[in-house]
């Protein structure tokens, strides 16, 4: 057998080996050596390059896994996640009892998400939603507190329910077209119409639109974000969310060309309410690690402009400098993505910073912990300031650029109303994003000044120079993401 | 049929139900819907791919159900119970 064949696989092969590694680390030395965490790091930096050097084009597995540049674009975000997570966790989790068990889990998240990436056919699309789902399941209740474990139990139910309604979905799927492959799914569906895989459809987007936390499938999203450790929340909702939106980008697209008209109105009114209902809730939370989670949905929501305007996108239509509109709504839906990734993970591992040092135990992420932040842990609060301006797309950042290209794609592509909602919308979150701001700089600190621990500083720094490197120089990114969006489009 | 009957019952259960095993029951109802659907799709298919799926599916439900149990099992042991009702430290 030749294994050169399966190389540009190599980072998936290498992250599951580690996994399984570490875990045998951690059973010989009973979980306390340091070992597992640097382990894990060099894996996740030697898979990032593996990763971006794969050779691209080619079909694994019975043409279920395909390597491509949209599957890159998305693994390089996810694994980008991991390793900021990784970084942070270091302090917190390496060398403790169970540490090992943190990493390979993470390990293993990360290597689900990647398959999702690759799957071009839904049985392995399924496999990797389920391996990244469970592990996430599991780290959400990690430190066992009352909190966590109830945040666990909230996900699981409702990660389990989405599971349960996507592959419902698949079978009807299979059972219309006779196959598994997306791209056989779509050429049947285009060939004889049927209601059923309108209906079968419904089924997988609402499973997705659970992972994506899509109003009004969001309700799980801010219970387990709060209660859930801070950086496995920070993996939540930067990584296994936006494998929700690989897959939904992959099967949606590719399955249901046919269905353009039918579908965009929905995705639209999905997008106008997700982006709203997130906003307008986050402005009355108390908790930050709330706040975060509701500005993730309205995040999502405006992700998913991109859905909207491939739907609406035809034949011919062009958006700025002639570039097909199709494609470059769809780049700016992952460049969206990749700046959410990162500032929504830097985000987070703040939120741990602070709890970590919180006097109000009750309720270590409430927003009266952050006051005066700025005198007490400096770096901390500048990156959380930057963190949040980009958030709410401020230039020169990466959020700015995201938005930029989405809300300009939904202009050229006549949806003008969408767009003006989606910037009212950015206005709308700058209220609670400045409130944060606010607490941290303007109020009288509430406590001593703090050492900051190493782990968390490194990976907000590495967050900051990505976020600001995307925002001032954008035009390689913007490129990626083009490559990205002409490899999954027909 | 069968099988969409099986999913809207468990679906039903998962609305109603509030405690903790009762609900890891529908959700296994159904996923075990759906893997009725694909087997019995595939008799019809001149291939065997759903068969496969269903397969695949079932052992990811174990796995599923073992972590689900896990996550019980500590919560019981935190709160002496597994009425969700009950469970309610995190609010919006």
């Amino acid at each position: 057998m030749d294994l050169g064949h399966y190389a540009p696989l190599g980072a998936e092969a290498l992250l599951t080996a580690v996994s399984l590694l570490v875990v045998l680390v951690g059973l010989f030395t009973k979980g306390r050596s340091s070992l597992p965490g640097y382990l894990s790091l060099a894996a996740l930096i030697v898979a990032m390059w593996m990763v971006l050097t794969a050779q691209t084009g080619t079909v694994f597995f019975y043409d279920s896994l395909r390597v491509d540049g949209f599957s890159q674009f998305f693994k390089a975000v996810f694994i980008l996640v991991s390793l900021l997570v990784v970084i942070a966790s270091l302090t917190r989790y390496n060398g403790r009892p169970g540490g090992d068990e943190y990493f390979a889990l993470l390990l293993m998240a990360t290597v689900g998400m990647m398959v999702v990436a690759s799957a071009i056919d839904l049985v392995s699309l399924f496999i990797g939603f389920e391996l990244a789902s469970l592990s996430t399941y599991a780290m959400a209740g990690f430190d066992r507190t009352k909190k966590n474990l109830e945040a666990a139990m909230k996900y699981f139910l409702y990660g389990a329910a989405s599971s349960a309604f996507m592959l419902f979905g698949f079978s009807m799927l299979y059972g219309m077209t006779g196959s598994t492959r997306i791209a056989d799914i779509a050429g049947a569906s285009l060939a004889a119409f049927n209601p059923a895989i309108l209906i079968a459809l419904i089924f997988v987007v609402v499973g997705f639109a659970f992972k994506m936390a899509l109003v009004p499938f969001h309700m799980w999203a801010p219970d387990t974000y709060e209660g859930a450790p801070a950086l496995v929340s920070a993996l939540l909702a930067a990584g296994s969310k936006k494998m929700g939106f690989a897959a939904a980008f992959r099967v949606i697209l590719i399955a249901l060309l046919a269905l353009k008209l039918e579908w965009y109105m929905a995705f639209a009114i999905l997008a106008a309410v997700t982006m709203t209902i997130g906003n307008l809730v986050a402005c009355w939370q108390n908790n930050v690690r709330r706040i975060l989670a509701y500005s993730s949905i309205a995040q999502a929501g405006y992700i998913s402009i991109a859905f909207v305007v491939l739907g609406v996108a035809s034949e011919g239509m062009t958006g700025p400098n002639n570039l097909p509109l199709d494609q470059y709504a769809l780049a700016g839906g992952l460049l969206l993505v990749l700046g959410h990734a990162i500032m929504k993970t830097g985000a987070f591992i703040s939120t741990a910073q602070v709890a970590s040092i919180a006097k109000n135990t009750e309720d270590p992420d409430d927003i009266s912990n952050y006051a005066g932040l700025g005198r007490r842990a400096p770096i901390t609060a500048f990156c959380m300031t930057i963190f949040m301006f980009a958030l709410a797309g401020i230039p020169p950042t990466a959020g700015y650029f995201g938005k930029f290209v989405v809300f300009g794609s939904a202009i050229y592509g006549g949806l003008v109303w969408l767009a003006v909602l989606a910037i009212l919308n950015s206005a709308l979150s700058l209220y609670y994003y400045l409130r944060i701001i606010s607490y941290m700089y303007l109020r009288e600190p509430a406590g001593p000044k703090i050492s900051e621990s190493k782990g968390y500083v490194l990976s907000l720094l590495l967050a900051l120079i990505a976020t600001f490197w995307i925002g001032v120089l954008p035009d390689g990114f913007f490129n990626w993401a083009m490559q990205a969006a002409a490899a999954l489009l027909p | 049929m069968l099988a969409a009957v099986m999913f809207s019952i468990g679906l039903y259960g998962l609305a109603t139900q509030r405690n903790g095993v009762k609900l890891m029951m529908c959700v296994e109802l159904m996923l075990n819907s759906a893997n009725i659907n694909l087997v019995a799709f595939s008799a019809y298919q001149p291939n065997v791919s759903g068969q496969v799926f269903a397969l695949f599916s079932i052992a990811l439900a174990a796995a599923e159900a073992g972590i689900g149990l896990a996550i019980l099992i500590t919560l019981y042991r935190l709160y002496g119970t597994i009425d969700l009702d009950n469970i309610n430290a995190l609010r919006w």
